[in-house]
């Protein structure tokens, strides 16, 4: 059974977590495990390999696993009704995503990487409290010593082998992510600005996305001075949105 | 048949009969809400006689034409799969009945936005359609959004619209911005008609 079967569907049950035996169904293609009681999804998600059809709508689910995004095959996945306040970045690694219902969740923004699915064909965001209005994160909590001399060694380019580090050390520099702004270069570690910018689909509808830079002074890709009015910074999503209308023309379903 | 003074009570007892007395309503001058509505939820849904139009899609609720009622109305059925939804519209100042076959169909009516309507838009009530329950709107009562709310059981409805109309508004709810959208069948008299 391990290897054949292809379609399970558990919904309408009272399951508190993700049952550790279906992991092993190697074969499956289609999973629904809508209307139980999951809080939450294993990161061992990833071994359905084969998995496409993903159910998850009416749980208690609150954060989602980055190793979502390891299913190559996934095209269907529902997350709605839930209790999710944020989408991890990785998920626009699902390149086969053609359906994604995030509808009744608690998010307020999400991550530009979501414009990098390109196949996406249906996205529904009603009924979660997305922010409108152009939001800035006044607070910035300023780099560590750690960060900075993490922040020093990638820019730098430093060299540095496992033996020269304790292994948490060498564990924190990979955890380096690059600014967006292309004129910065630099990388960050936790600290960070996050940034609210809204593209805006075919004058129909404004998704607000969220950018992470490594600091107040840097500037998101497409923008070009300050970053104090919110008028420049809503037409300063204009290259983004043009591109973006492109590609999710028919995508969203309020 | 003698023009009845008063409207007709009707029954229809299977789906080919329903269509037989649509064709006989609409073929006359004045046609009657309230007949309409009375007929279509007297016929008792039974699978058997629908099966073949109701195809449905992995990904978005389908439209299947079942009569084009010599001009004068579409009646077609929506297949609806866990958790799939319609955007809020409008109808386009046609006649609009829906009847559920199967499962069940959540309604949500919604006000039209203010002209320059830059807000939420206002919800004006909902309610939860049950099997051979038959809603009525038109463009005079306001927009809806209808969506199947279960995450276990997919919905099957029979959408009547007078006169047929193949494109219409969609809102966004958080602004009140409309959007013209062209309508497609997913299926017309039981084949597939991929667009």
């Amino acid at each position: 059974l391990g290897r054949s079967l292809r379609v399970l569907n558990l919904s309408g049950n009272r399951f508190g977590e993700v049952p550790p035996v279906l992991l092993a169904l190697r074969g499956l293609r289609s999973l629904s495990l809508g209307g139980n009681r999951l809080h939450g999804i294993p990161p061992d998600i990833q071994e359905l390999r084969s998995l496409e059809f993903l159910y998850l709508g009416g749980n208690f689910i609150t954060s989602i696993p980055p190793e979502l995004a390891n299913l190559p095959s996934l095209s269907y996945l529902v997350l709605c009704d839930n209790k999710i306040q944020s989408i991890p970045p990785q998920l626009a690694q699902l390149h086969s995503l053609r359906s994604l219902s995030l509808h009744n969740n608690l998010l307020t923004y999400l991550p530009r990487e979501i414009l990098n699915l390109v196949h996406l064909e249906e996205l529904s965001l009603r009924g979660n409290p997305l922010v409108v209005r152009f939001v800035r994160d006044l607070t910035y909590n300023p780099p560590s010593l750690q960060e900075l001399a993490g922040r020093t060694i990638k820019t730098r380019n430093v060299p540095y082998a496992p033996s020269d580090l304790p292994e948490n050390l060498v564990r924190y520099l990979s955890l380096a992510s690059n600014c967006p702004n292309p004129k910065c270069g630099g990388v960050y570690f936790d600290s960070c600005v996050r940034q609210i910018k809204f593209v805006d689909f075919c004058g129909k509808y404004r998704i607000p996305l969220m950018h992470y830079l490594c600091s107040p002074e840097c500037s998101s890709p497409c923008s070009s001075a300050s970053q104090s009015s919110t008028s420049q910074s809503e037409s300063d999503s204009e290259d983004e949105a043009s591109v973006a209308a492109r590609r999710m023309q028919k995508v969203l379903l309020g | 048949m003698e023009q009845p003074v008063q409207t007709e009570t009707w029954k229809a007892r299977s789906l080919e009969e329903l269509i037989r007395i649509l064709h006989g309503l609409f073929s006359e001058e004045k046609v009657s809400v309230e007949e309409v509505q009375e007929l279509m939820e007297s016929y008792e849904s039974n699978p058997e006689e629908w099966m073949q139009y109701a195809q449905f899609d992995q990904y978005r609720y389908t439209r299947n034409l079942v009569d084009s009622g010599n001009g004068k109305f579409n009646l077609m059925i929506l297949c609806w799969g866990e958790g799939h939804g319609s955007s809020i519209h409008d109808h386009t100042d046609s006649h609009c009945f829906m009847k559920i076959l199967q499962g069940n169909l959540k309604e949500t009516l919604f006000e039209w936005p203010e002209k320059k309507g830059n807000g939420e838009m206002t919800k004006k009530s909902e309610r939860v359609l049950r099997e051979n329950q038959c809603a009525y709107i038109n463009d005079s009562i306001g927009l809806h959004r209808v969506e199947n709310i279960s995450h276990t059981e997919s919905a099957v409805s029979l959408h009547l619209y007078s006169p047929p109309f193949d494109s219409c508004n969609t809102f966004d709810q958080r602004t009140g911005h409309k959007h013209k959208v062209k309508m497609t069948f997913y299926s017309q008299f039981g084949e597939r008609t991929p667009c």
